[in-house]
């Protein structure tokens, strides 16, 4: 893979470049102390030490709410809306990344999701190697720690003003030499780049399962009838919070509005959850899965197995922002998991 | 489409502040008032009719006598529609029936206490049938709009039946607990976009308890985050006193 250097001084007019033709989004410190992605205006402080985003960088390829069709209710006709703004993601870190890369998969099995795949198409992904790792997570012990696709550059710090500059992608290389031609890499930067990796994964091991992660397809299996799932849902709210703060979430409901003279109108998806009490009703009044527990469980089967069995990774990537967005504390995968493990016999 | 529906406003105790929320719609209201006959809306019209088939109730009930009032509405009207917090679950004025009577008499009345019956606050759901509910305190005008084309394409009017935390992930935003501030969003019913938070301010209940709302969990909730019993009763009693459950 080719490699780049980039210095600190240099990022200005790259960034300036960029945001000519594209939506640039930084990360950047909020005024509670919280980061969040932010446009690039020109002079933005870049948090480069960040340890989450706040909110997760699905929204970028798939908002909160997206027009899918726009209908005319006089001659009856409907007509596809795709929205596709050219933009780029600048420092996401390599969990964030493989969460896209995931929805990236699962958004083309079966029929592909048009809408998704034209955002996705014109967006840029650049991975940042985190610095810093927050409180709640454990990307390290689920195999979400680094990536080997999914961005179009991998910038990582390896001095007080440089950075080490992987390419992933033509379209990636195209734009770092947007501004003046970079330097090519030598050997030893790249070295250094490998340690800051290791290091700062090392740290985030700190949180760990007790168990190699693919273990948990087959614990999960074995523990449909644990006491676990009945105990800790009777403490939830059905909020949703959890699911709508996952970077793997990306379940939606459609719903349709028409113009204030009843002419014209849209359908619509916005983000939907399935620890929402009527996530899973159907025609008819029926739940089907109606019970706090049955949700709580689903959750947990959605990402340590149903996801696996798809395409053989888990739906969770370990951000943690769900360990955090749980004001009743009881959507923490990594104690969830490690609960079922210690509770278990191993005898697989 | 058919005849125009006929539609009527009506008031019980309340400040009339959703039907000026309606008003708020401004030009809009031009647009969807194409659509309905209004009969009677005295916030903006001296117009007065009596033949009406969708009642627009603003309001809750606090007198005996409303009760006549609100049943000769009900029965008038093929849908009746409730307006806003007061209507739509009692509102602040159920902040009252946490005193004793004579006590909240003579808090509003003085020395007439005696002149005016009055009893505790209650919904109109509590009276009589509602068949849609527009909540919110005040209502959100383009709730309103939205709810009213339903009713015109013929669909049941809907309101989301999740907490307020949906409408606030949608939105982005920091959530109050995470920044040691309580927020009711967490049994809320949704649907107002989290309009509060957004602003910066917390969830006060506005819109009722979501319907599968669990308070215990909340009441642990706030406990955690350092709100005790006291505060948390003061919180939830605020909107939501006229419910079965103990606040």
């Amino acid at each position: 893979m080719d490699a780049y250097i980039v210095h600190l001084e240099r990022l200005p007019a790259l960034f300036n470049a960029w945001a000519k033709d594209s939506a640039l989004s930084v990360p950047s410190a909020t005024p509670e102390g919280f980061y969040e992605f932010i446009p690039w205006n020109g002079e933005a402080e870049i948090a480069w030490d960040y340890d989450l985003i706040y909110n997760p960088p699905k929204r970028f390829v798939m908002p909160a709410k997206e027009t899918l069709i726009s209908f005319d209710l006089k001659d009856l006709q409907a007509k596809p809306v795709f929205e596709a703004p050219a933009q780029i993601v600048f420092g996401m870190h390599p969990y964030d990344v493989k969460a896209i890369s995931q929805l990236d998969q699962l958004m083309e099995l079966g029929i592909p999701d048009q809408n998704y795949l034209k955002r996705r198409e014109a967006t840029v992904i650049m991975a940042l190697t985190p610095q810093s790792v927050a409180e709640t997570a454990f990307w390290a012990s689920v195999g979400a720690e680094e990536v080997q696709h999914g961005f179009d550059l991998y910038w990582t710090k390896i001095g007080p003003a440089s950075f080490l500059v992987e390419v992933g992608s033509k379209k990636g290389e195209e734009l770092l030499h947007a501004a003046a031609p970079p330097t090519r890499a030598t050997v030893s930067e790249k070295e250094a780049a490998r340690r800051a990796k290791i290091k700062v994964n090392q740290f985030a091991r700190r949180k760990q399962l007790l168990y190699n992660w693919e273990e948990t397809p087959r614990l999960l299996a074995k523990n449909w009838d644990s006491p676990l799932w009945r105990k800790n849902s009777e403490t939830c709210l059905a909020c949703g919070s959890c699911n709508l703060v996952c970077p793997t979430c990306y379940c939606f409901d459609l719903v349709d509005e028409v113009d204030d003279k009843l002419e014209t109108g849209t359908r619509s998806r916005s983000w939907d959850g399935c620890m929402l009490t009527s996530f899973a009703l159907v025609a008819g009044d029926h739940n089907f899965r109606p019970k706090a527990l049955d949700r709580y469980r689903h959750r947990y089967f959605r990402k340590g197995k149903y996801i696996y069995d798809k395409i053989g990774e888990l739906g969770c990537v370990g951000c943690g922002r769900c360990v955090r967005a749980c004001t009743a504390n009881i959507a923490n995968p990594l104690a969830v998991f490690n609960a079922l493990w210690e509770e278990s016999t191993h005898a697989f | 489409m058919a005849k125009k529906p006929k539609v009527a406003f009506f008031d019980f105790a309340s400040c009339e502040g959703d039907q000026l929320q309606i008003a708020n719609l401004e030009e809009r209201l031009l647009d969807i008032l194409e659509h309905l006959d209004v009969v009677s809306f005295r916030e903006v019209s001296s117009r007065r009719g009596e033949d009406y088939d969708i009642a627009f109730v603003e309001g809750s009930i606090t007198r005996l006598q409303d009760e006549d009032r609100l049943r000769g509405i009900r029965a008038q009207a093929k849908i009746l529609v409730a307006l806003g917090a007061c209507a739509c679950i009692g509102g602040i004025n159920c902040l009252k029936n946490f005193l004793a009577e004579n006590v909240y008499r003579e808090e509003v009345y003085g020395q007439y206490a005696r002149w005016y019956g009055t009893y505790a606050a209650r919904p109109l759901s509590a009276v009589v049938k509602v068949d849609a509910e527009i909540h919110g305190c005040p209502i959100d005008p383009n709730d309103f709009a939205r709810q009213v084309k339903e009713l015109l394409l013929g669909k049941a009017p809907s309101n989301p039946d999740y907490p307020v935390c949906v409408d606030c992930k949608k939105a982005g935003n920091i959530c109050r607990y995470d920044l040691g501030r309580p927020c009711l969003g967490i049994i809320t019913r949704a649907g107002c976009g989290a309009v509060c938070v957004t602003q910066g301010a917390h969830c006060w209940g506005c819109r009722g308890l979501s319907p599968h709302a669990n308070l215990d969990a909340a009441r642990l909730v706030m406990d955690r985050a350092g709100f005790g019993r006291k505060e948390a009763q003061n919180l939830l009693r605020f909107f939501l006193g006229h419910t079965a459950a103990t606040l």
